[in-house]
């Protein structure tokens, strides 16, 4: 429910039953004093009938006046009790207001009756009532008015706003551009939010620089590392044993530079460094890259067979270098001997299935980095990750497939 | 011959220079911009093995000073940064070749060594190696002066070896060297294995020592 619609059903809800209330009261209220206000016409009445018999000594001729009727009855018993009443039964089916008083005349005593129509007073109190309702009408009207078109006219920030910032992305370097406004509760909300957009955006950069500075800062101390390596290993007088552990440290060094390597790409694709695009020759790009790895199947005798079609695609030429190279690496690095790969190319897809030991990956965390499920060699599982982030920034989709043994990675475009 | 090693890092550049000072080259060092810039004024150098980031400057204006003066020392950039447009903006200023960090000490010198070539030889120019003869720019070897048929992978592995004499080479390195560092290929030395194991049936065959040792599995040392 909308915030104005709650509202307005609060409000609306308490208007109606205030005028309501009112209504009632100001309807007894009227209805009292036009009352007494008749009354005071029949007090008058009687007094001018009491001063007739007192002058006369003999009951006055009832005069017949629009709206009054007097009448005299001879009263047998007892002195009738003076009283007011209200009745209907006066002269049709009006409603009128009686007073009946005792008169003595001539030793007889009379009932005089002296009633007054209420037409008026019911008329002038039915059309109070008639205003009232057309007021409450009136104002739930209005109010409903003001809500709709006013309401949505002075929200209209609060939405603009909340558009802006579900377009906000994080790692997109755009500030947020709220529309200024002059009322104070959403300028407020507007500078909260720029502010805390703000500084996400900053730690979001801080971290991301912290990554690459790292990354750069490693790569001295791994140069470093690895040439006292080159330097060690000149030495003559080494041990086999020390040479195997010469070759761990090798080993690991290369992995740690890789790693570094493949971080550092992973930031450079985050930073949109690879914008640039070109028409890509993916057939012929394919056709070197087969031919690079042709030497490394030979030895593993992978078998490899390819159907490729002329295809054109827009990318970035180092991305789709590195792009080929890891899909080709994965395929040849989780194989056996005597495996196979199969490369498919279309035009608007791309198909890489290998033979491999490893049992299914799982596909939602495949891309995931680190997540490896069996780190082979130096194998250090940003791969995959690799692969997934070139295919985003590129607008490719990539899909993995797992049948009859065969790993299959799709890309389409 | 004299090489200049610009680099700040003095760890790094004492290794380099320890590698590559034999009886072939003779090493000087420098570590930041000034006295970089003063150093190329005053001597000229085969090759100058040139960091990108120094105190004081950076290895790029060193670079475009010594264009500017016209000097021909070959110019090896090493750098931490590996994207292309480093290495297409370094080459296109006038570095004869770029070498990402880290690297090995024996493509370092490989590297050295064919820029020095390249500049003594304008490209034409071969390689004696005893009864070994390299056409680097026919990319054939020759022994006794009888052509030796070897694959491309062979032949670069040789020239490595060449470049490389008397030093043991480490398996990561080779691997490195003949495959680049983009086919995260390593942890599986059987294919270096096969090649060398071919090149060397394929040198004593023609009629050539066998220069290849192999170090307790670790590398390979050519000795000559």
């Amino acid at each position: 429910m909308k915030l104005f619609t709650k509202y307005s059903r609060v409000n609306l809800l308490a208007t109606v039953i205030i005028f309501l209330l009112s209504a009632t009261a100001f309807y007894f209220a009227i209805r009292y004093i036009l009352i007494n206000q008749v009354d005071n016409d029949l007090k008058i009445e009687e007094k001018e009938i009491e001063t007739y018999v007192k002058e006369h000594n003999t009951l006055p001729e009832p005069i017949p006046v629009k709206d009054q009727k007097i009448s005299y009855a001879l009263s047998r018993k007892y002195f009738p009790e003076r009283k007011f009443i209200t009745t209907k039964a006066v002269v049709e089916d009006n409603a009128y207001r009686v007073l009946q008083f005792g008169i003595v005349t001539n030793g007889s005593v009379y009932t005089a009756t002296v009633a007054k129509s209420l037409k008026g007073t019911d008329d002038l109190t039915q059309s109070i009532l008639l205003i009232s309702l057309a007021t409450i009408l009136l104002i739930l009207g209005t109010s409903l008015f003001i809500n709709r078109v006013l309401l949505k006219r002075l929200w209209k920030p609060f939405y603009t706003s909340l558009a802006v910032l579900k377009n906000f992305r994080v790692d997109k370097k755009q500030t947020l551009n709220l529309p200024p406004t002059d009322i104070d509760e959403f300028a407020f909300m507007n500078q909260a939010l720029q502010k805390t957009t703000d500084q996400a955006q900053q730690e979001y950069l801080l971290l991301k620089e912290f990554t690459e500075n790292a990354s750069h800062e490693m790569q001295t101390p791994l140069a470093i590392i690895r040439s006292k390596l080159d330097l060690i290993i000149q030495n003559e007088s080494l041990s086999e044993d020390q040479s195997k552990a010469m070759q761990s440290a090798y080993d690991a060094i290369e992995k740690l530079s890789r790693l570094n390597q493949s971080l550092l790409l992973l930031t450079k694709i985050e930073n949109n460094q690879f914008a640039e695009t070109a028409n890509i020759n993916l057939k012929q790009r394919l056709k070197e890259k087969l031919d690079a790895f042709h030497e490394l199947w030979q030895n593993q005798n992978i078998s490899v067979s390819s159907s490729l079609e002329d295809t054109t695609v827009q990318l970035n030429n180092e991305l789709t270098d590195i792009l080929l190279n890891n899909l080709l690496s994965n395929a040849t690095r989780h194989n056996f001997s005597n495996g196979s790969i199969k490369i498919v190319l279309r035009a608007r897809k791309l198909e890489i299935s290998n033979s491999s030991k490893e049992k299914e990956l799982n596909s939602q965390q495949m891309f995931s980095r680190f997540l490896s499920q069996n780190k082979t060699g130096g194998y250090n599982g940003l791969g995959l990750s690799i692969i997934k982030q070139i295919c985003d920034v590129s607008g490719f989709t990539v899909q993995y497939l797992f049948a009859n043994n065969q790993h299959q990675f799709t890309l389409s475009w | 011959m004299k090489v200049l090693i610009i680099e700040d890092e003095k760890e790094l550049s004492e290794s380099i220079s320890a590698y590559l000072a034999n009886e072939q080259f003779v090493c000087e060092r420098t570590f930041d911009f000034n006295s970089s810039m003063e150093k190329i004024a005053m001597h000229d150098y085969a090759c100058i093995v040139l960091d990108v980031n120094l105190p004081g400057g950076s290895g790029l204006d060193i670079l475009k000073e010594l264009k500017n003066q016209d000097k021909t020392d070959g110019i090896l950039i090493i750098s931490a940064r590996n994207s292309l447009d480093d290495k297409v903006f370094a080459l296109n200023i006038g570095a004869d070749d770029y070498l990402t960090k880290p690297f090995h000490l024996p493509e370092l010198a490989a590297r050295v060594n064919a820029i020095i070539r390249r500049k003594a030889f304008e490209g034409k120019n071969e390689i004696n190696c005893n009864e070994l003869k390299l056409d680097l720019a026919e990319k054939n070897v020759k022994v006794h002066d009888n052509p030796v048929d070897l694959t491309k992978k062979e032949y670069e592995m040789l020239l490595y070896f060449v470049s490389n004499k008397n030093r043991v080479i480490s398996k990561n390195a080779i691997a490195e060297h003949l495959w680049g560092d983009n086919m995260e290929v390593s942890g599986n030395y059987d294919f270096i294995y096969t090649h060398i194991k071919n090149l060397r049936r394929k040198l004593i065959h023609a009629g050539a020592a066998d220069y290849i040792k192999s170090i307790y599995g670790m590398g390979y040392k050519f000795s000559i």
